[in-house]
């Protein structure tokens, strides 16, 4: 019940409405339906939601090393225009087990030019065939 | 390898820059009992695989050592995400997890190779004789044949079974049921179908596949070593999904067998398929739909559960000429409770199967084995593929064992009988007795017809009830003998000429005559 109430609330405000009057809003109809008490339920919910739209707009550039970042900065540009995104939406970690060459993860794209990747594959078909 | 061997591959990995392509992906955002939630993934389709990458932030010896790819099968769209049961061990899968779509809808691999072999239903081997080499990728969903490319049932599918083939006679392509409690013999009823397949021709001979839903392991490896004793491991297939196995391969394992006879279907060849069965899938697939958050119908069973078990058995058909001409019979297998064929599940396959044999448990208390009841079951397109000489010989036997069933009844309140009631009776005894059999030893066509036309002659009616049986086996044995031409002629006509009645009459005089002392009574 909290998660269709907590969607709500953050479509509307998300359709341009302020928050205060959103959560007024959505207030009310709880009062007016003896449902007050979802509130702190509501409130959990919408964090979530709000975090995976978050997650869903947010970009990670994941890297092996950091001497690495300009150059996969460069290539990722591609990609990143692409998705009607720019180098400002990025997020950049490390993960050494990379061993190298980059990886761009987001609004649902996979874009994995790691050594990783490329080294695993090569092991699968080394060991297939 | 020395140093500098290592050194080199290193500047060699050091120079290298991967093609990078852009997947489409999301996120597991749940995961539990086989089935999972995954955020993104806006492009899915349903029933397309997606892969779980295992390997992320995990060191690249570890993610070597890592078995085979995990994959998934999406089987809910919904407006934030998707859900996805997992076709694996689910403790792999952990929240977070991002998941790959891969494109392709879930198929499996046929191919000859896959002949006395044992798969799971994804098409794996799990006999231990290594991988297929060539194979081609079957969709697991396919739509079934249309009305243009389908042709009437005309051919006759021998199951050996002397009460099937005489009064429930199945054709190519046809869909017939067996249903019973659970112990009546439903499995054996099958597997004795594909032993028979051997006394078939190579060219015309069905391909087999047996299909172990929810089945114990040792069940259906006692059936694998049975049909390879009978020698019908080669042309068998054995797709198993068994008790231990996700709900969701339990679900997927009669569409891959079917995928799989669609292969052979396609090259022109006649196929049978076995469910045992349907009952355990529509549990497993309720399992899943219980997971996927559908709504519950009736048992709490989803409210496409009729479309599981009619597209399912749709595609088995018997393809027009154009097409190749090839067929899958589909012999699926439902186990009641208590004898109630009116429960969700067996009302639902009986209509729409073209037929159904019911099998009793008090029949199999009694001995009667097959214990088929005769007065219930009914084939309703295979009279029409059933061969002349068998139809020449079983014409009334359904006719007098329903009298003789009824008779049966009354005997039990009346004590004085008259001659034409008692001779009704003794005969439909005898009758009871030749229509039995031992499992595992289906007969070929000509041997049934043989003792059908000595049963319907009155052969057996001066042989006590108790030695039909004993006599019914010398007599095979005598015309094997000594009649094998005429056996052959009927075996190879498919039709009972007046000849053969002169010489199957002639046999029956000879065997009276030298066993006179069968027949005392």
């Amino acid at each position: 019940m909290e998660q269709v109430y907590a969607q709500a609330l953050f479509k509307m405000v998300e359709g341009g409405m302020e928050p205060k009057k959103a959560v007024t809003a959505v207030r009310e109809r709880l009062i007016a339906e003896g449902r007050e008490g979802l509130m702190s339920r509501i409130a959990r919910a919408f964090s979530h939601i709000a975090q995976r739209e978050m997650q869903k707009s947010g970009l990670v550039l994941t890297l092996a090393r950091e001497k690495d970042s300009h150059a996969a900065h460069k290539e990722a540009k591609k990609f990143l225009d692409e998705m009607g995104a720019s180098a400002k939406d990025l997020t950049t970690r490390i993960d050494e087990t990379q061993t190298g060459g980059w990886r761009l993860e987001g609004r649902e794209h996979l874009i994995d030019a790691s050594y990783k990747k490329y080294l695993l594959s090569l092991y699968a078909r080394a060991t297939n065939s | 390898m020395d140093s500098t061997t290592v050194e080199k591959i290193l500047k060699e990995i050091e120079k290298f820059a991967p093609a990078a392509e852009s997947e489409h992906v999301g996120r597991v955002t749940a995961v539990g009992d086989g089935v999972v939630a995954i955020d993104g993934l806006s492009k899915a389709v349903l029933s397309e695989i997606v892969m779980f990458e295992e390997g992320k932030g995990k060191k690249l010896a570890d993610a070597m050592s890592a078995e085979a790819e995990l994959y998934g099968l999406i089987l809910n769209l919904e407006e934030d995400g998707v859900r996805a049961t997992i076709l694996g061990d689910t403790a792999r899968v952990s929240e977070g997890m991002t998941v790959k779509s891969t494109g392709k809808i879930l198929s499996v691999p046929s191919s000859e190779e896959l002949l006395g072999r044992v798969v799971n239903a994804l098409g794996e081997p799990q006999d231990g004789k290594g991988p297929f080499k060539k194979t081609t990728l079957m969709p697991v969903e396919r739509q079934a044949a249309g009305v243009i490319y389908r042709k009437g049932v005309s051919v006759p599918l021998a199951t050996g079974t002397k009460a099937i083939d005489a009064m429930i006679p199945i054709g190519r392509g046809q869909r017939e049921l067996i249903i019973g409690d659970r112990g009546t013999g439903k499995t054996t009823v099958a597997i004795d179908a594909i032993i028979n397949q051997k006394y078939e021709p190579e060219e015309t001979r069905p391909i087999c596949i047996y299909v172990a839903i929810g089945q114990k392991e040792s069940k259906t490896a006692r059936i694998a070593q049975q049909l390879r004793e009978q020698g019908a491991m080669d042309y068998t297939i054995i797709v198993d999904a068994p008790a231990s196995a996700p709900a969701a391969l339990q679900y997927l394992a009669p569409f891959s067998g079917v995928a799989i006879g669609e292969y052979f279907m396609d090259k022109g060849k006649d196929v049978l398929i076995v469910y045992d069965d349907l009952s355990k899938q529509a549990t497993a697939y309720r399992q899943l739909s219980l997971l996927l958050r559908r709504p519950p119908g009736r048992e709490a069973y989803p409210g496409d559960v009729f479309y599981l078990h009619s597209r399912l058995l749709e595609r088995a058909c018997r393809l027009s000429e154009e097409k190749g001409g090839g067929s899958i019979t589909a012999l699926p297998i439902i186990e009641t409770q208590e004898g109630d064929v009116s429960g969700y599940i067996p009302t639902n396959v009986i209509s729409i199967t073209d037929g159904q044999m019911f099998l009793v448990t008090d029949l199999f208390n009694k001995g009667i084995r097959p214990a088929i009841d005769v007065g219930i079951s009914v084939s309703r397109v295979g009279s029409a593929a059933q061969t002349k000489a068998m139809k020449a010989v079983a014409g009334g036997i359904k006719l007098e064992l329903a009298q003789f069933r009824e008779l049966e009844a009354f005997m039990q309140f009346a004590s004085d009988l008259d001659k034409a009631t008692a001779d009704r009776i003794e005969s439909g005894r005898r009758m009871v007795e030749v229509l039995k059999q031992k499992n595992g030893a289906p007969i070929p066509l000509e041997r049934q017809v043989a003792a059908l036309y000595a049963a319907s002659h009155a052969f057996f009616l001066d042989v006590p009830v108790g030695k039909v049986t004993e006599v019914e086996g010398l007599l095979m044995d005598f015309l094997d003998g000594q009649y094998a031409k005429t056996l052959a002629a009927i075996r190879k006509s498919g039709q009972l000429s007046e000849d053969d009645k002169k010489e199957l009459n002639k046999a029956m005089e000879e065997f009276r005559l030298a066993h006179s002392e069968m027949f005392s009574q």
